[in-house]
């Protein structure tokens, strides 16, 4: 039991990770090149940490409230980014980001400004955030076994074949956005519900970083991903002191090497590793393929 | 029932890419259109299926004028089309590139999706079975869980028509279909293409391949930078003085 | 009053056009949105800073800044974008690497100058400021000015008056084209680079002396001002980022000089996020943005 209680911070900073880092890998399976995750992040922190303080309202509450305020923010960003891809929709989410930060820290009768805002009760448990997680997993799942799931795989790779075949790209890129947004607005709030206290900084460039990083490093196609890139980045700075206090130098090299050497990622490198062993068994076990396959009509 | 192409122009600066040309396919018809290179022949591919907007003229589809359509516009009107350079979805399987033609078909809500219901489930095991059944007719069925960039080129070529098939269209747009087959391969392709004809879909092949094109075009046109320079029978275009011309001087 | 703050901001406008130019050279001819260049700036602030502290006269310091930076510059397209050549998603790669590039480089600096904010010794530059038509200039602003139209020269020299320079034109606009015409592809990419992060370098000294402080984390309002300038200008535009630079610079001073602090930020991204809904393509930007979904 003590052991537990031990590692229960840590297993719930994983959590809270995890959540975002399944926020960034939604609209990166989707084949949108959106960072806005952070960005939407504090959206759901600020409104949740805002209820909970000012007016008293429970974390029942405010962490739907935060979620649907943030479907709303991924729906409004949709707009102006389905003009735009790349590196373009890159650097919109980027100043999304900024823009974000700024506010928070302009509006201070609101935010409490650079300050953030204290004493914000803490009403999240272990229990809660597995929870989420779960359900959070359980509907990103169930889109990956139905159509939309293939329809972003197809969007991911090849954006004018899916739309050659009738396919609605900005219906798809819209509801990827959509879910970004209230996944990232959903574990905003349960932050600021664990945490106690929040500041606008925590919401910058190095949260984009670290949760791009985590789905980099545990891959973009399967869900696991985001989940496993989220554990490792949790875990790594508490193996050694100077992992921890060069986190930032971590995360960079981790980027890098990553997307050089395995750039799909821990977890979908794994599975291609097992399909090619499968695919290879299939091809040596039937006849050899010839080319009279026989078309028939 | 026809797909109308009138006086069609593009141009990109100064260079006339497509000038004046008309053109015309009716259901279970194969229709060629050759050319030498720079002809025009990809420009009217992508004036024709919704990427490239139109200067002059009118594209109709059975009577609908689809001339400011966009690419998912048009192809809802029932043109479909495949690609000089193959585009599969690489890390995508066989069955997965074929099915991609049937989500349409998938009419479960985006709600029954999220939830994971069983009903939206099943859905997509019934396209990839319907997938199945084409890969069938294009006799890929063996390679159905393969991964698409790891097949031979030619059979990367009967998946892309078969996800082209999938969609149900009225008419199929292809694109050098056979440039880099050999000549079985190439017969084969040919034997498919008349059955999907027999069975009402009016076909627009361009390609190089002459011979191919002469054993399965009742009407042939031929654009010459930009300009229709002839068209005809099979018969008639390879003993034209202009085509032969063209061909020799480019 | 107000003309001198458009000088001032003429002044700042300069140092951005510098940054973004660099950027912009290599996106525009590569079409590699390096994001580490901030960190680049930021480095070539602290060469030119030990270059003074070690003793050399400032105009030598620079060029020693400029050097090293161009040098890490290439070293950083060498060891991060060079193997995604390749890579059917190099764009997206790219990136990424950038972005790691630019957090590992940040976290040096933070280790080697302990997160302290250092300072140029006092009269580097003589501080005495000049009485010209009424305003005040400062002979570090003219430092500033003069080096910045230097570069600019030389930039505009060196890509059309040099074989060079064409050659950079050439893979600019089609590599492959230029490959099969005889050029070679790791030249351009190396003197692209080389000459991105001199400039960076430079703007990096420049800043650094300007505002009298050198710290690790300098470098990433200098990237985010720098992607307002390149996309109000134009990605791959280098006419495009010199007058969006002046026009960022002048915006800049001016709305810190009018309106309440805090808001300059928020109206300077505001300015990024309507370029990108309205003109993604920017003023002079020819790069292709739009992705609606229309005929083109």
């Amino acid at each position: 039991m003590d052991l537990l209680a031990a590692y229960q911070p840590l297993l719930d900073l994983f959590l809270i990770s995890a959540g975002f880092a399944l926020s960034q890998y939604v609209v990166l399976r989707a084949g949108v090149f959106s960072i806005a995750t952070a960005g939407l992040v504090s959206i759901g922190s600020y409104l949740a940490a805002i209820l909970m303080t000012t007016y008293g309202v429970s974390i029942w509450l405010a962490a739907p409230a935060a979620t649907l305020v943030g479907l709303a923010f991924g729906l409004l960003l949709s707009i102006p980014l389905a003009r735009l891809r790349g590196p373009y929709q890159a650097i919109a989410t980027l100043a999304f980001v900024q823009i974000m930060l700024a506010l928070a820290l302009y509006a201070e009768p609101l935010t409490g400004g650079a300050v953030g805002i204290n004493n914000i009760p803490k009403q999240v448990s272990t229990l809660g955030l597995l929870f989420c997680v779960a359900l959070t997993l359980y509907v990103l799942g169930s889109i990956n076994r139905t159509r939309p799931g293939r329809i972003f795989d197809a969007l991911r790779q090849d954006e004018g074949v899916a739309g050659s075949l009738g396919i609605s790209i900005a219906f798809h890129h819209t509801l990827a956005f959509a879910l970004s947004g209230a996944i990232a607005g959903l574990f905003g709030a349960l932050q600021a519900g664990y945490i106690y206290s929040i500041v606008p900084h925590q919401y910058g460039f190095a949260l984009v970083a670290g949760t791009l990083a985590a789905v980099i490093l545990g891959g973009r196609r399967s869900i696991w991903g985001p989940v496993v890139g989220a554990a490792i980045m949790t875990v790594l700075p508490e193996l050694a002191r100077p992992l921890a206090d060069n986190r930032l130098l971590l995360i960079g090299l981790l980027l890098v090497v990553m997307i050089v050497f395995l750039p799909q990622g821990v977890v979908d490198g794994l599975l291609q590793l097992r399909r090619r062993r499968r695919g290879q068994l299939e091809a040596t076990s039937k006849a050899t393929p010839t080319t009279t396959g026989g078309m028939r009509a | 029932m026809t797909l109308e192409i009138t006086h069609v122009s593009r141009s990109f600066g100064g260079v006339r890419a497509v000038q004046d040309v008309s053109l015309r396919v009716r259901p279970g018809q194969i229709i060629g259109l050759i050319g030498p290179n720079g002809a025009g022949k990809s420009s009217m591919v992508n004036l024709i299926t919704g990427v490239l907007r139109l200067d002059t003229g009118s594209i109709c589809v059975d009577g609908r004028d689809v001339s400011a359509d966009t690419i998912v516009g048009v192809s809802r009107a029932g043109v479909s089309r495949t690609f000089q350079n193959v585009r599969l979805l690489r890390d995508s399987t066989v069955l997965e590139n074929v099915a991609l033609g049937l989500t349409r078909e998938d009419r479960s809500s985006t709600l029954r999706c999220l939830l994971g219901l069983p009903s939206a489930r099943r859905e997509l095991r019934s396209i990839d079975e319907q997938a199945m059944r084409i890969l069938d007719q294009v006799g890929m069925t063996a390679y159905a869980h393969h991964i698409a960039s790891a097949l031979a080129y030619g059979h990367q070529r009967r998946v892309e028509i078969a996800r082209a098939i999938a969609v149900e269209p009225k008419y199929i747009l292809l694109d050098e279909p056979v440039a880099g087959m050999n000549d079985v391969e190439a017969a084969e392709l040919g034997e498919l293409l008349k059955a999907l004809a027999a069975k009402g879909i009016g076909i627009l092949l361009i390609e190089h391949n002459m011979a191919f094109v002469h054993s399965l075009c009742s009407h042939i046109y031929v654009l010459n930078t930009g300009n229709m320079l002839a068209e005809g029978t099979p018969a008639a275009i390879s003993a034209h003085p202009a085509v032969i011309a063209a061909y020799l001087g480019a | 009053m107000l003309a001198q703050q458009l000088f001032n901001g003429l002044v700042l406008g300069a140092v951005y056009a510098l940054f973004a130019l660099g950027f912009n050279l290599v996106f525009g001819v590569h079409k590699i949105m390096n994001l580490a260049h901030g960190a680049v700036f930021m480095i070539g602030a602290f060469a030119g800073l030990y270059g003074v502290l070690g003793g050399l006269p400032l105009w030598l310091a620079v060029l020693v800044a400029a050097l090293c930076t161009g040098l890490l510059s290439v070293t950083i397209d060498a060891l991060a974008f060079r193997p995604l050549r390749t890579s059917s998603e190099a764009e997206f790669a790219v990136l990424i690497t950038s972005i790691g590039v630019d957090m590992i480089l940040v976290n040096l600096a933070l280790r080697v100058s302990e997160a302290h904010t250092m300072r140029f010794p006092f009269g580097v530059v003589p501080v005495e400021p000049l009485l010209v038509f009424g305003l005040r200039i400062t002979p570090l602003q003219l430092v500033i000015l003069g080096a910045a139209l230097l570069c600019g020269a030389l930039l505009a020299w060196y890509l059309y008056r040099t074989s060079f320079g064409r050659q950079v034109r050439a893979v600019s606009s089609n590599e492959r084209a230029a490959m099969l015409l005889g050029v070679e592809p790791r030249a351009v990419y190396f003197q692209t680079f080389f000459i991105s992060g001199a400039l960076a370098g430079i703007a990096g000294v420049l800043i650094g002396l300007a505002f009298n402080s050198i710290s690790f984390s300098m470098g990433e309002p200098y990237l985010l001002r720098g992607f307002v300038v390149l996309i109000v200008g134009g990605l791959g535009s280098l006419p495009g980022a010199a007058v969006a630079g002046l026009a960022l610079g002048i915006l800049q001073t001016l709305t810190v000089a009018y309106f309440p602090s805090g808001l300059t930020d928020l109206i300077v991204y505001s300015v990024l996020f309507l370029m990108l809904l309205v003109r993604p393509n920017g003023l002079f930007g020819g790069a292709i943005a739009d992705a609606r979904m229309a005929r083109r």
